[in-house]
This record gives C-alpha cells, structure tokens and sequence, in this order.
C-alpha cells in the first residue's frame, strides 16, 4: 500500500493520463485487488478478469476521485462493486460456485484438524485434516450472503476497519458490525453442518 | 439493519471464528500466485480506447531499461559523429 502522499501524486499523473504512471498502480495493487475477488468469487479465471476490468474502471474514473477517502478504499469500492455485478450475472447463469459443502463428506472430524490451528505440524494425517477445515471454511465462505460475504472478508482477510469497509461498501459503521458479526454466525454453523459437530 | 448491540471482534467466537477464516484464506490467493495483470489491462485499455493509449513499446515496456540502452547508444553515435566529422579543420 502506498503512502498518502504518494498516493496524491501518483493521482495526479494518473489524472494526467500518465501510462506509466497507470502500470505502478496496477503493479502496486493488483496482487490485492486480485485476492479480494478470489475470495469473493471463488473462481480464480473470474476474479483475474475481473481484476482486470477493476483497473479499466480505475483508469477511466480516475479522474472522479476527490481524494476523499483512500486510493485503496476507492480501488476496493470499485472492486466491490464489480464483484457485486459480477456475481449477480454468474447466478443467473448458474455458472456460479461448482463445488458443495457435501462434496467434503468424506473428511476427517475436526478434533482431528490441528494443522489448521498450530504453526508446526508432525504428522501428515493431521495437516490433511487441518487443509480439509480450511477448505470446508472456504467452501462456507463462498455460501455466505454476498453482502455479508464482503464485510466478512473486508475485516477478517484485509484487515480494514469499520470505518474503512464503511466507506467501501456505503454502509453505517453499525451494520458492518452486523453483518460481520451475522457473517460469522453463518459461517459458523454452515461449517459445523459440514463437519457434523461443534466448533470449539 | 443494525444490531441493537453492536457486536465487535473482542468476543470469544468472534475471534476464534476470526482466526479460522484468516487462517482459511490465508493461502489461497498467496502473493506468489498472483497472476499478472499488467499486460491484459493494457490490451483491454488499448482496445477500447481504439490504440489511443499503451499503443506503443514505450508505454507498454515492463522496465526502463531501454529507455536508458538507446539513450545511452544514441549518445555514443553522436559523440562518434562529432569526433570524426566535427574537429577537422578546413583551412
């Protein structure tokens, strides 16, 4: 992430229609601007175009971009909004997420799962079992709510702030709390249905 | 649709839910398999703006380095041309 200040002058060659200037933003952002759309999506061919498209925007709305909020936030914000479109397309037709949750049937319980939540893991039946959790939560993830898919990944994957996702999304700092808070809760139980118990 | 008790991270399930996406997703899109987006916003952008811009090798190019080689060679004919047709003496 840059600096404000480089921030504000990159802005300005960008308003300048500076090309290079264009290929450093893409280069600065597109690694994060890539996995937020992977983890909203969950298709990896999607969320690279998509990037792709994401830039387009940058490029030809950059020049609306008062400097209000960050250039990250507003990159996000565009982001956000194409994935939005994007899945709605996807859904109607029905070309959207493949995978189920009953697709991971045949998986280890999750006392088993330690390589999901300690750094070193000894044996490998337990880093299977943990890679098996954490594809299940990835699999959840993609069967949240969109709108609280995107509050959820905002926070806990970016690590932004209320005010931040409030300023991305357009929502009150209280209903990202919410829906944050909602997400979980989904989250929660689709992943201890997959699993067939409890969550610790 | 705000919740009356404006829940925050600091819960116990909150967090523990917290670490289980951050860990999750954590390796999925990992900076080392990002792809490259640079060369097809280009293309995108050129199409669309019908060749106005990233048209040519110089806005297109990955680095500066050959802006410094042909500064650098260009240089190094006009000091060659100087040298053997500049100094002489015609009187």
């Amino acid at each position: 992430m840059l600096p404000d200040d480089t921030d504000a002058r990159l802005v300005e060659r960008l308003v300048a229609r500076d090309e290079r200037a264009f290929t450093t933003l893409v280069r600065t952002y597109e690694r994060r601007v890539f996995a937020l759309l992977l983890r909203m999506i969950g298709n990896r061919a999607e969320a690279e175009d998509l990037a792709q498209e994401v830039f387009v925007q940058v490029f030809k709305a950059i020049g609306s971009f008062r400097g209000e909020s960050k250039l990250s936030t507003w990159i996000y914000r565009i982001a956000i909004n194409l994935c939005k479109n994007r899945s709605k397309y996807l859904r109607v037709r029905h070309s959207g997420q493949e995978e189920q949750l009953e697709a991971l049937q045949e998986r280890a319980p999750l006392g088993d799962a330690k390589g999901a939540n300690v750094a070193n893991v000894e044996r490998p039946d337990e880093m299977m079992a943990g890679k098996q959790v954490e594809r299940i939560v990835q699999t959840a993830i993609l069967e949240l709510e969109p709108t609280f898919r995107e509050c959820l990944v905002l926070r806990d994957v970016e690590d932004l702030s209320y005010e931040e996702i409030g300023a991305i999304t357009g929502l009150p700092e209280g209903t990202v709390k919410s829906r944050i808070h909602r997400a979980r809760a989904q989250l929660k139980e689709l992943v201890e249905s997959a699993l067939g118990e409890k969550i610790a | 649709m705000t919740d009356p008790h404006q829940p925050d991270d600091d819960d116990r399930d909150s967090r523990a839910m917290r670490d289980l996406v951050k860990r999750s997703l954590s390796g999925d899109a990992g900076e080392g398999d990002a792809p490259d987006l640079v060369r097809g916003v280009q293309r995108r952008l050129r199409k669309r703006s019908r060749g106005k811009f990233f048209a040519d090798g110089w806005s297109t190019a990955q680095n500066r380095t050959s802006y410094v080689l042909v500064a650098l060679v260009t240089l190094l004919l006009v000091a060659l041309a100087y040298f053997s047709l500049g100094p002489m003496d015609v009187r």
